[in-house]
């Protein structure tokens, strides 16, 4: 399957991921206006560092996630045909089990499990699309879809 | 064709159910559940108390699960008998299902002690199962004072569920602390003031000694220290044990849990496995024996008893207590040996108003953390405590939030790529 990789020594910790992740999941598909009107918006893409040195993490759609594997409501499922590991926000109870045991630090708190669903019927990730400095790259990373 | 056979469908029997599929499409794979449910969360029973989550949501797979991945589940069919020599199972009705590998997923049974005058009252609950939740759900009302005895984590889900359906909910607990299964002593304290502040009566060291009646419904429990509380509706939830009564009359090996080898599932019969709440586990941060009562883990476990059902030689490398849970909106993640104390083990502390931190290092390796209000990115905790770290290769400080930073970034790299940690 496709996955985003980032590139360490690109990244120049501007956050513009962040933003388009949250512009790419909002209601109004504005970065100004989601900003204004959605505050509750969660990046499901993190800059971690400063500007020295900086590195976007994103779930990295694991062949056997631990997420699913812990999910307690089954709202946690990897896609056997996409291999896309997704919450289903109607069946989450946001108990955070999930976080509890993904070793990248992917999950983000809200009333339900926040994660990266690669943009999904997007042909590129916001993030990806948006990087200025591509150090964001979508690749064929192999790895079988059905966990 | 091989033939396989599941007792249990929760966590640890889906999961096995689910695997057995994967790794054997052509098997027959059957499932027996002795309750009147396809596979639901039975976490999530507490959720439905509180009306978070509805009846068609509590379910973990859609019912058209099990028809496209051929996989019998038969509900209502509690099993009474198992004949190892035969390979065979029948159930209280009567009916008989033969197997070439059997997997016990049987999980546990509520815990009930003697008390004087509440045995057979129709208003006494346990809280364990969806029908249990259901039943306590319909009796719950504005009127009622609800009293729950044991404050693990069932007893404390369901006050929370009970705390705007009834006028009162009162906790009765023995010992000296709530939740000691995922809090420390002192994460305890911070919790308790919280749910007493969302309208839980807490009394601890204390418990109710008998029950007085009117006909067949209770209306009055007495405490351990002659204190009398209205009751209209008692919980009990003392604590659970693991259902080894099958396993123990067919003569397999039991020591509390069933005894499985801790690394394939399999019980002292070659052609039985055992998964889940019911089974002895060993922990691996210590080696010590306990039952390890969580999901993941039986999610795990399953799935081994599964491989090594269907053949296949994957072991279980992981055992170990991770939990996340929340009451009225305060976050508790708690991870591996939390109440490890005085040496070999040393603890990093830090405590800010609601936000409690502490982590248990052993011979520089993380072995467990209590995070109270500050579980951000936990799980890469619950990492360096799987991968056995050695923590003097990390960068930065380990009490700040956890990232990936902490990793060199050879290692980072190496990660994220990979997909899978070490």
């Amino acid at each position: 399957m496709k996955k985003v990789i980032a590139k360490e020594n690109l990244c120049l910790n501007c956050r513009l991921c962040e933003v388009y992740c949250k512009t790419a999941h909002s209601k109004s598909k504005d970065p100004l206006r989601a900003y204004l009107n959605e505050p509750e918006l969660q990046s499901r893409i993190t800059v971690c560092g400063d500007n020295q040195k900086s590195v976007a993490v994103q779930c990295r759609h694991c062949d056997n996630p631990k997420c699913v594997e812990a999910c307690i409501t089954g709202a946690m499922q990897k896609d056997p045909v996409t291999g896309v590991v997704t919450c289903d926000a109607e069946k989450c109870i946001g108990c955070m089990t999930c976080l509890a045991v993904c070793p990248f630090g992917c999950i983000k708190i809200g009333e339900t499990a926040v994660k990266c669903d690669l943009c999904q019927g997007e042909e590129e990730p916001a993030c990806v699309k948006n990087c200025p400095n591509r150090a964001l790259v979508y690749l064929e990373m192999g790895g079988k879809a059905d966990a | 064709m091989r033939s396989y056979l599941i007792i249990g469908a929760s966590a640890a029997g889906l999961s096995a159910a689910q695997e057995l599929r994967a790794a054997d499409p052509q098997g027959k794979i059957t499932v027996l559940t002795a309750e009147e449910y396809l596979p639901y969360s039975r976490p999530s029973i507490s959720y439905y108390l509180k009306s978070k989550v509805s009846e068609e949501d509590i379910y973990l797979r859609p019912a058209e699960f099990y028809s496209e991945k051929k996989i019998d589940v038969f509900t209502g069919a509690r099993v009474t008998g198992l004949d190892p020599a035969a390979k065979t199972v029948t159930t209280a009705d009567g009916r008989q299902f033969s197997y070439d590998k059997l997997c016990l997923a049987t999980g546990s049974h509520p815990f009930v002690p003697p008390t004087e005058g509440v045995e057979g009252k129709e208003n006494v609950v346990t809280f364990l199962d969806f029908a249990s939740a259901k039943r306590l759900k319909e009796m719950a009302s504005p009127e009622k004072h609800a009293v729950v005895i044991g404050a693990g984590l069932i007893g404390m889900k369901a006050a929370e569920g009970l705390v705007k359906l009834c006028k009162s909910v009162t906790v009765v607990e023995l010992a000296e602390s709530v939740l000691p299964s995922i809090l420390d002593a002192n994460s305890a304290v911070m919790v308790k003031e919280h749910l007493e502040e969302n309208g839980i009566s807490i009394l601890l060291g204390n418990t109710v000694t008998r029950a007085d009646s009117q006909g067949d419904t209770i209306t009055s429990v007495e405490l351990k220290n002659g204190e009398k509380l209205p009751c209209d509706l008692l919980v009990m939830a003392v604590g659970v044990r693991p259902e080894t009564a099958l396993a123990e009359k067919a003569g397999l090996r039991v020591e509390r849990g069933i005894t499985v080898d801790p690394e394939t599932m399999q019980t002292s019969d070659p052609d039985i496995y055992a998964a889940g709440d019911c089974v002895t586990s060993v922990d691996m941060l210590d080696g010590s024996k306990k039952i390890i009562a969580l999901w993941p883990n039986a999610v795990q476990q399953g799935k081994i008893a599964a491989r090594q059902m269907a053949g296949k030689a994957d072991r279980l490398t992981e055992n170990f207590s991770v939990n996340a849970i929340d009451f009225f909106g305060l976050r508790i993640c708690t991870c591996g040996l939390i109440h490890a104390a005085g040496d070999p083990y040393r603890e990093l502390v830090r405590r800010e108003g609601s936000v409690y931190k502490r982590l248990i290092v052993k011979e520089n390796k993380l072995v467990g953390f209590v995070l109270i209000n500050c579980i951000e990115n936990a799980g890469i905790y619950t990492a360096l405590i799987r991968s056995g770290t050695d923590l003097s290769t990390l960068q930065g400080d380990l009490m700040d939030m956890p990232t990936m930073l902490l990793y060199s970034e050879a290692e980072r790299t190496s990660l994220l790529l990979g997909g899978e940690p070490a």
